[in-house]
């Protein structure tokens, strides 16, 4: 029987601190193709996923966001024979343990894998909860299909997704936009619950969303829809 | 009918079946959302032109009664396209610097194949 070949795509912009460790879980939850793609980082980040051994470290020249990170790491891992692709995020807010229910799902026929942190919101910030409402709901209006956490990163595509999905967006509108494709081409989707770390690392960096953020991915999102 | 009334009434009849054979088509950059925009703008901007009375007193009635404010608003109107197009044009522009940046960076996967 052909063993699916999984690979992990985690985009990464200024981790140098944390890239490794990372990494390490994954690795020790027993997934071995990692595919890290450095978004033109100053912290030596591409530099420290390097010196793992087998690790596939692409570094996009100048900064393009985290939408453009995970095409480019999404059509690495492609190139490279993936039959399962998982995206997660780099700063280690997402629980490796979390992608074998994922890859479980897309085995059982389901083309995407959506991990939704808002099936069970325990610990997640107020603010984020309504953020993410929001967000779901401009998702709904603008591309016409409900989910329960259009922002979230942490997901799992089968081949039949990465050769259909064409997204144009770069940057944290990607995710959205991903939403918009799953209704286009009528892919086969589930929400699973995911467990989300908020760390001291992960809550302090200043890449993060906030209502300026927020407003120009709506206008992206427009522009794109 | 005066010649700017046939003017506007054809720009906005040509957009207006632009946009829509774009939907019909389901061309992939024209979703609901643009048509609904297209259809709110361009359809005013024709049942404007081919009724100008009832701009009048439409604009009489929430207080847009004199010729300057209908010109300061048709003003508003063009820098409110024009910078729509203008985004487009950037957010396009960034799409391809993207593609040159990504091509770049999966040129180490292409070598080793």
């Amino acid at each position: 029987m052909h063993t699916p070949s999984i690979f992990i795509v985690i985009p990464a912009y200024n981790e140098g601190t944390i890239i490794q460790s990372v990494i390490a879980e994954i690795r020790s939850a027993g997934y071995t193709n990692i595919v890290i793609v450095d978004d033109g980082s100053t912290d030596g980040t591409y530099e420290k996923a390097k010196e793992i051994p087998g690790i596939v470290a692409l570094r996009h020249l100048i900064n393009r966001g985290k939408g453009a990170s995970v095409k480019t790491g999404i059509e690495g891992a492609r190139k490279l024979g993936a039959d399962i692709v998982v995206t997660m995020d780099g700063d280690g807010q997402h629980n490796p343990s979390d992608i074998a229910p994922m890859i479980t799902s897309i085995d059982q026929g389901y083309d995407v894998v959506l991990g939704s942190r808002l099936k069970d919101c325990t610990g997640m910030p107020k603010y984020k909860i309504i953020h993410n409402h929001i967000g779901n709901i401009l998702v709904w209006m603008l591309y016409g299909l409900w989910v329960t956490d259009s922002q979230s990163g942490f997901r799992a595509y089968s081949k039949n997704a990465i050769t259909k999905i064409d997204t144009k967006t770069d940057r944290y509108e990607y995710d959205s936009e991903v939403i918009r494709e799953i209704h286009r081409h009528q892919l086969k989707f589930i929400e699973i619950p995911i467990e989300v770390r908020y760390t001291e690392y992960s809550m302090g960096k200043v890449q993060k969303m906030n209502l300026t953020n927020g407003i120009k991915t709506l206008i992206k999102m427009i522009l794109s829809s | 009918m005066s010649i700017y009334q046939i003017i506007l009434a054809t720009v906005a009849f040509l957009f207006l079946s632009n946009g829509i054979l774009k939907f019909i088509k389901r061309e992939r950059s024209q979703t609901f959302f643009k048509l609904f925009l297209t259809l709110t703008i361009w359809g005013s901007i024709l049942f404007f032109s081919l009724f100008p009375k009832t701009a009048q007193e439409f604009s009489s009635a929430i207080g847009l009664g004199e010729n300057l404010n209908t010109l300061i608003f048709i003003g508003f109107v063009i820098i409110f396209i024009i910078v729509f197009k203008l985004l487009n044009i950037i957010e396009k522009l960034e799409q391809n610097i993207s593609e040159i940046v990504r091509k770049e960076a999966l040129e180490k996967i292409d070598k080793k194949l």
